[in-house]
C-alpha cells in the first residue's frame, strides 16, 4: 500500500483520506469526509419534508386531491354542457340529413369513430349479428339496417339515444341496456356518427 | 492480534453450499428469464398465451388458449422465478461464502445449510407448480399458497439460525459493513413477509388474507417495496461491499459513508411503500410520507453507489481487462440509476403518469436486470474460478456476455420508457374542445406495439447473455475440481459480544434519535399546533445531537464500534429502525374503525356467485393487467366516471371488504372499477353494469371481437370447468371470521343462493331472441345449455364483473370529526373537504 496514505481512524477534514487500521478478510477501508452535494441532497430533502408537510396542513396552498378533482370534473360538465347546447342548437333533422349524411369527410369521422366504439355490440355492416362458422348469431346490440327505431327514427333521435344511453326506465333489448356514450364522446363525435348512419340508411331517411 | 500468546486454529470453509446455491441460482435464473421472455412477447401476440402450441405441437394440441400459461399466470411466476429464485439464490452464495470468510470461521452448522439449501429449492419448484395451476394469494410477489408460506418461514428461521450462529462462533470480534447489511435482510424479511403473509386459510390450498381493502394495500406495499428494499437491495449491497473490494484490490471509498448510508437507508426505505398507491384513495398522510420518505431516501441509496463507484477509484484501468470489475462497475451504475429513478417517480405529479404504465416495469427491469443481474454476474466470474479452484473458462466469453447484456438492458430499458410515458400521455390527452379524451384505450395499448416488440428483443438478448454465463460457468467448474478453501485463522481472546442491552439502547446516539423520532411522528399525529410543537422539539433535539456529536464525536465513535462487536444487540437497534415505519403507517389504519373511514360509499357485499366468480378473478390473475383503482385524476375520471357524477373516483369504502384487495399496479388494459351495475328491475340474480352479461360472454371467449386490438387472451375454459360451489360455505364462514357482515346463511342457503344465481344469469344469455349459442356443444336444448352454464366458471366471472364497484351511498350528518391517528382530519377545512367528508358530494359543487 501507498506509504503515503495516513493511517487512523478517520478523517479529520475534507479531503483527508485515512486508511483505517483493521482490516476484514484482507479488505481495507478508507475513511474520508463525504461530498458536500451528497450532505445537501440529503439536508435539501429531510427539509422539504418539512416545509411541503407544513404547507399542505397548515395554510391554503394546497388543495386536497379531493377538492380539486371535484372541482375540475364540475368545470368540465360545464364546458360539456355548454359545448352539448351549442351543438343541439345548430343541428336538427334536415340538417343532419340534407349537410351532415351527405359530407364525405363528416361520414368518414362518423364511421372510424364507430367502427372503434359500435362494432362489438352492432357489427361493421350494422347487423347486430357475428358470424360463426356459417351460423349468425346475434350481437348484444340492434341491428342498425333493419328499418326499426325502437326509440325513434329521427336523425335527432338517433342523436338522442347515443348521446344519453338505454332511456331510463327501458329495459333495454333483452336486458342489454347501451351507455351514454356521451361520456367518452364529444356532442360533435356523436352527431358524426349519426350522420354515418344515415348515410347507411339514406334511402329510409330521404323518405 | 499478532501477540505471541494468540491461539490459532485451521478452518476449512463450507463452499460447497455456496456452488449448490450459485449452481441454482444460474438454473432458476434460466428458467425466470426465459418465462419472463414469453410473458413480453404475450402482449404482443395474444396467440403466445397458447395458441401458438397447436402450430408447435403439428396440431395435436387444439385450442385458443392454454390456462396454465396465460399472462395472468405467468406473470406471477416470472417475478417469483427471478426475485427469490435467480436473485435470492445468488445472495445466499454470496453470503455464504463471504459470512465465513468475514467471520474466519466454517458456517456453524452443515446440516442447517443443506436443509436451508435444498428446502429453498423445493418451494421454488412448488412454486413453479402451483403459479400456472393458477393457486394464488392475487398479491403481487406474495401470490404462493399459505402451506408454501410456512414452508419459505420455517427455512428463513433456518437460514437465520444458521447465520446468527455462525456470528456467534465467529473469530473476528468486528463486525464488517457487509454483514450489516445481511442483518438487517434477515429480520426485515422476516417481518414484512409473515405480516403480509397472515391468513385464514379456507382449504389446503386456498386462504384469504386477514386484511382488506386499503389495509391490504398498506401492507401489500409495505411489503412489495421492501421486498425490492431488503430482498433485492441490501443483501446485494453486502456482497458489493465484500465482493468488489476484493476484485479491485482497493479500499472501501469511505468508513463513515458506510456507517451513514446503511443507518438512514435501513431506516427510510420501510416508509415509501406508500408510494405505490399515489393518487389513489389511499388516505394523503400516507401519500405524503410515502412521496417525502422516498424523496429522502435518494441520498442514502447513492450512498452506497457511491462507495461502491469510489472504490473502483485507482482501479478503473482493470476495467478493459477484468470481467468482474465490468460487471460491478455497470451493475452499481444501474443501481444509481434506478434509485435516482425511484424518487423520481415517487413525486405525485410525476407518478400521475407513470402509474400503472410501463414506465414502473421499466424501473423495475433497470434494477433487475442492471443491479441484480449485472452483480450476480460480477460474483459468479469471481468465484467460480475459486470455488473450483481453476482459471476462468473464456474471459472474452464474460466480455461478450457483458456487451450482449448491456445492449438487452438499454433496449429494453428505453423502450418501456417509451412506451410508458407515450402511453401515460395519451391516456391523458382530450380531444379537440376539451372536453372528452382523444384516445380509446386500446388505441393507446395498439400505439405501444413497436416498443413491445423492442422490450422483447431487449429481453432475448439479456437471456442469451446470461447462457453464454452459464456456459462459461459450467466449462470452468468442469475445467477445475470442487474446492474448499482452508485457512489458519487467530482465535481472539473472547472479549466481544458482552455487551449488555442496556449499554446498547440507553446511551447519547440512540436516545436522541429515539426521542427526535418520538417528536417527528408526534408531529404527524397531533392536533394543530400541539403539532408544531413536536416539530419545534423535534427540531431542536437535532441541534442538540448535532452539538453533543461535535462535542463527544470520539465516545459515539467508540459506542458504535462496540455495537459492531456486539452482533446481538447491533441486530436489535437494526429491528427497532425497520420496525418504525410501517408500525407508525399500518397500525393507525387498524386502530382507526375501518366503518369511519369509507369517504361516504359502503360497498355492497357479494352474493355466494359473485364471491366464487372474484376468486377465479384472483386466481387467473386478472389483476396483473386490469387496476380497480380510478385515481383522483382527470384522465381516470374522465376515462373511468360515470356521466354526471363528479365525484366518481374510487372512494374508500368501495374496496372495504375486498380480501385481497386488487386495486392493482399496472394497466394493460382499462380499469375495471365501474363495470359493475345494480340489479335489473325485478331481479335479484341479474346485474346491469356498464356491459350487459353477453358482451363479456362474447368477449371472454374471444377479446378480439370486442376490438382486434386488444392482447387479453382468450379464456375458452372458463366456458368448460365448473365454479367449485362446495367451498363456499366454508369461504363466507372465514369471510365473516375476517369481519366481513355476511348473514348468518346456512350451507344449503349459499348453495342454493349461487347456483339460483347462475341459473338467472345463465338464463340472460341463452333465452330470449337472442340466445348467444355455444358451438362445442351444438343442438343441445335451452334448458341443458342453461343447465350446463349456470354451474359454469365463465357465468361466476360475469357475475363477479357486474358487480365490481357497487355501492351504497352513506351519508353522515354534521360537520367532520377530528380523528385522532388521522393528521387528514385536522386538516384546515375548506367548505368543499367538509361538504366531501359528509358524502354531499355526488352532486355538482
Amino acid at each position: 500500500m501507498n506509504p503515503e496514505i495516513k493511517r487512523g481512524n478517520y478523517a479529520k477534514e475534507k479531503g483527508e483520506v485515512i486508511l483505517r487500521e483493521h482490516e476484514y478478510d484482507g479488505i481495507q477501508e478508507f475513511d474520508q469526509k463525504l461530498p458536500n452535494w451528497w450532505l445537501f441532497t440529503f439536508y435539501g430533502a429531510i427539509v422539504w419534508f418539512v416545509v411541503y408537510w407544513g404547507l399542505y396542513y397548515h395554510s391554503n396552498v394546497y388543495q386536497t386531491d379531493q377538492e380539486k378533482i371535484i372541482a375540475q370534473v364540475g368545470a368540465l360538465q360545464e364546458k360539456k354542457d355548454a359545448e352539448l347546447a351549442a351543438t343541439l342548437a345548430s343541428l336538427d333533422d334536415e340538417t343532419l340529413i340534407g349537410k351532415w349524411s351527405t359530407d364525405p369527410a363528416i361520414v368518414a369521422a362518423g364511421e372510424a369513430t364507430y367502427m372503434v366504439n359500435c362494432v362489438a355490440c352492432h357489427a361493421a355492416d350494422l347487423s347486430a349479428t357475428m358470424d360463426v362458422a356459417g351460423n349468425k348469431i346475434p350481437l348484444p346490440g340492434r341491428a342498425l339496417n333493419d328499418g326499426v327505431w325502437e326509440h325513434g327514427g329521427k336523425p335527432m333521435d338517433v342523436f338522442k339515444i347515443i348521446n344519453e344511453g338505454t332511456p331510463e326506465g327501458s329495459t333495454g333489448l333483452n336486458g342489454a341496456k347501451m351507455q351514454a356514450w356521451g361520456q367518452m364522446l364529444s356532442p360533435k363525435q356523436v352527431a358524426e356518427v349519426t350522420a354515418y348512419l344515415i348515410s347507411r340508411n339514406s334511402a329510409e331517411f330521404a323518405n | 492480534m499478532n501477540t505471541a500468546s494468540a491461539k490459532t486454529t485451521t478452518i476449512t470453509y463450507d463452499d460447497r453450499t455456496v456452488r449448490q446455491f450459485m449452481i441454482a441460482s444460474i438454473v432458476w435464473g434460466i428458467v425466470g428469464m426465459l418465462v419472463g421472455v414469453i410473458c413480453a412477447t404475450q402482449l404482443s401476440w395474444w396467440q403466445m398465451n397458447g395458441k401458438f402450441l397447436e402450430a408447435l405441437t403439428g396440431g395435436l394440441f387444439k385450442g385458443e388458449g392454454m390456462q396454465y400459461i396465460t399472462f395472468g399466470r405467468l406473470r406471477p411466476l416470472h417475478t417469483n422465478a427471478v426475485i427469490f429464485a435467480f436473485v435470492g439464490n445468488m445472495a445466499f452464495a454470496g453470503i455464504y461464502y463471504s459470512t465465513q470468510r468475514l467471520c474466519k470461521c466454517r458456517t456453524a452448522s452443515d446440516l442447517l445449510s443443506k436443509i436451508h439449501m435444498w428446502g429453498w429449492q423445493l418451494i421454488i419448484v412448488a412454486a413453479a407448480i402451483t403459479l400456472p395451476a393458477g393457486l394464488t394469494r392475487g398479491k403481487e410477489y406474495a401470490e404462493l399458497i399459505w402451506p408454501i408460506n410456512l414452508a419459505v418461514v420455517v427455512i428463513w428461521v433456518v437460514f437465520a439460525v444458521n447465520f446468527f450462529w455462525t456470528l456467534a462462533k465467529r473469530n473476528e470480534p468486528s463486525l464488517y459493513v457487509a454483514l450489516w447489511f445481511y442483518i438487517a435482510t434477515i429480520v426485515t424479511v422476516a417481518m414484512l413477509y409473515i405480516v403480509n403473509h397472515l391468513s385464514i386459510p379456507t382449504s389446503l390450498i386456498h386462504s384469504y388474507p386477514i386484511f382488506g381493502g386499503l389495509q391490504d394495500g398498506l401492507v401489500q406495499w409495505w411489503y412489495g417495496h421492501n421486498a425490492v428494499a431488503f430482498f433485492l437491495t441490501t443483501p446485494i449491497l453486502g456482497i458489493m461491499y465484500y465482493f468488489l473490494p476484493k476484485a479491485a484490490n482497493r479500499p472501501v471509498y469511505s468508513y463513515r459513508l458506510s456507517i451513514i448510508h446503511f443507518w438512514s437507508l435501513v431506516f427510510i426505505y420501510i416508509w415509501a411503500g406508500p408510494h405505490h398507491l399515489l393518487n389513489t384513495s389511499l388516505p394523503r398522510w400516507l401519500q405524503m410520507l410515502g412521496m417525502l420518505f422516498s424523496l429522502m431516501l435518494w441520498a442514502p441509496s447513492w450512498g452506497g453507489m457511491l462507495n461502491g463507484l469510489l472504490t473502483l477509484r485507482g482501479a478503473w484501468a482493470k476495467l478493459r481487462t477484468d470481467p468482474v470489475i465490468k460487471f460491478f462497475a455497470a451493475g452499481i451504475t444501474f443501481y444509481g440509476m434506478a434509485t435516482f429513478e425511484g424518487p423520481l417517480l415517487s413525486i405525485r405529479a410525476v407518478n400521475a403518469l407513470s402509474h400503472y404504465t410501463d414506465w414502473g416495469i421499466g424501473h423495475v427491469h433497470s434494477g433487475a436486470l442492471g443491479w441484480n443481474g449485472f452483480m450476480a454476474a460480477g460474483m459468479f466470474y469471481w468465484l467460480a474460478p475459486r470455488l473450483w479452484k481453476t482459471k476462468l473458462w473464456s474471459t472474452s466469453w464474460a466480455n461478450m456476455h457483458f456487451w450482449v447484456g448491456l445492449v438487452g438492458i438499454l433496449l429494453y430499458v428505453v423502450a418501456m420508457w417509451t412506451a410508458g410515458i407515450m402511453q401515460g400521455l395519451m391516456l391523458g390527452e382530450v380531444a379537440e374542445g376539451g372536453t372528452t379524451l382523444k384516445y380509446e384505450f386500446v388505441e393507446t395499448l395498439k400505439a405501444i406495439q413497436l416498443p413491445y416488440i423492442l422490450r422483447s428483443i431487449g429481453g432475448t438478448l439479456y437471456l442469451i447473455g446470461f447462457g453464454m454465463c452459464a456456459v462459461n460457468i459450467f466449462k470452468t467448474a468442469r475445467s477445475g475440481s470442487a474446492h474448499d478453501d482452508t485457512v489458519e485463522v487467530v482465535v481472539p481472546d473472547k472479549k466481544h459480544d458482552t455487551m449488555r442491552i442496556g449499554a446498547a439502547v440507553f446511551n447519547d446516539p440512540v436516545a436522541y434519535c429515539v426521542l427526535g423520532l418520538a417528536a417527528m411522528i408526534l408531529w404527524f399525529f397531533l392536533p394543530p399546533h400541539a403539532d408544531k410543537a413536536a416539530l419545534l422539539v423535534a427540531v431542536l433535539l437535532s441541534v442538540k445531537a448535532i452539538r453533543a456529536f461535535q462535542k463527544n464525536a470520539h465516545a459515539w465513535d467508540h459506542w458504535h464500534e462496540s455495537l459492531l462487536r456486539n452482533y446481538l444487540p447491533f441486530t436489535l437497534l437494526v429491528f427497532i429502525a425497520v420496525a418504525i415505519g410501517g408500525s407508525v403507517q399500518i397500525i393507525p389504519s387498524l386502530l382507526v374503525n375501518r366503518d369511519k373511514n369509507i369517504e361516504g360509499r359502503l360497498q355492497e357485499l357479494y352474493t355466494p356467485l359473485e364471491l366464487a366468480g372474484r376468486d377465479l378473478y384472483v386466481n387467473e390473475g386478472c389483476y396483473n393487467c386490469h387496476s380497480q383503482m380510478i385515481r383522483t385524476l382527470m384522465p381516470d375520471v374522465m376515462r373511468y366516471g360515470r356521466a354526471g357524477k363528479t365525484d366518481d373516483f374510487s372512494h374508500l369504502g368501495e374496496s372495504l371488504y375486498d380480501h385481497p384487495y386488487q386495486w392493482g399496479s399496472k394497466r394493460t388494459g382499462p380499469d375495471l372499477a365501474r363495470e359493475g351495475g345494480d340489479f335489473v328491475a325485478g331481479s335479484e340474480h341479474v346485474r346491469s353494469g356498464k356491459r350487459d352479461n353477453k358482451w363479456h360472454w362474447f368477449h371472454f371467449m374471444n377479446p378480439r371481437w370486442a376490438n382486434e386490438d386488444s392482447n387479453m387472451p382468450p379464456y375458452p375454459w372458463l366456458y368448460e370447468q365448473k365454479t367449485d360451489f362446495k367451498s363456499l360455505p366454508g369461504k363466507i364462514a372465514v369471510q365473516r371470521r375476517l369481519g366481513v357482515p355476511f348473514p348468518a346463511w346456512t350451507k344449503d342457503e349459499i348453495d342454493q343462493q349461487a347456483r339460483e344465481q347462475g341459473m338467472a344469469i345463465a338464463r340472460s344469455l341463452f333465452e330470449g331472441d337472442a340466445p348467444v349459442g355455444y358451438e362445442p356443444m351444438k343442438g343441445a336444448s335451452t334448458e341443458e345449455l342453461v343447465r350446463h352454464f349456470s354451474e359454469s366458471q365463465v357465468v361466476a366471472m360475469i357475475a363477479y364483473i357486474q358487480k365490481i364497484g357497487t355501492y351504497r351511498e352513506i351519508t353522515k350528518d354534521g360537520p367532520p370529526q377530528p380523528m385522532p391517528l388521522d393528521p387528514d382530519s385536522y386538516r384546515k377545512l375548506t367548505e368543499k373537504n367538509e361538504a366531501f367528508r359528509k358524502g354531499e358530494t355526488t352532486t355538482n359543487p
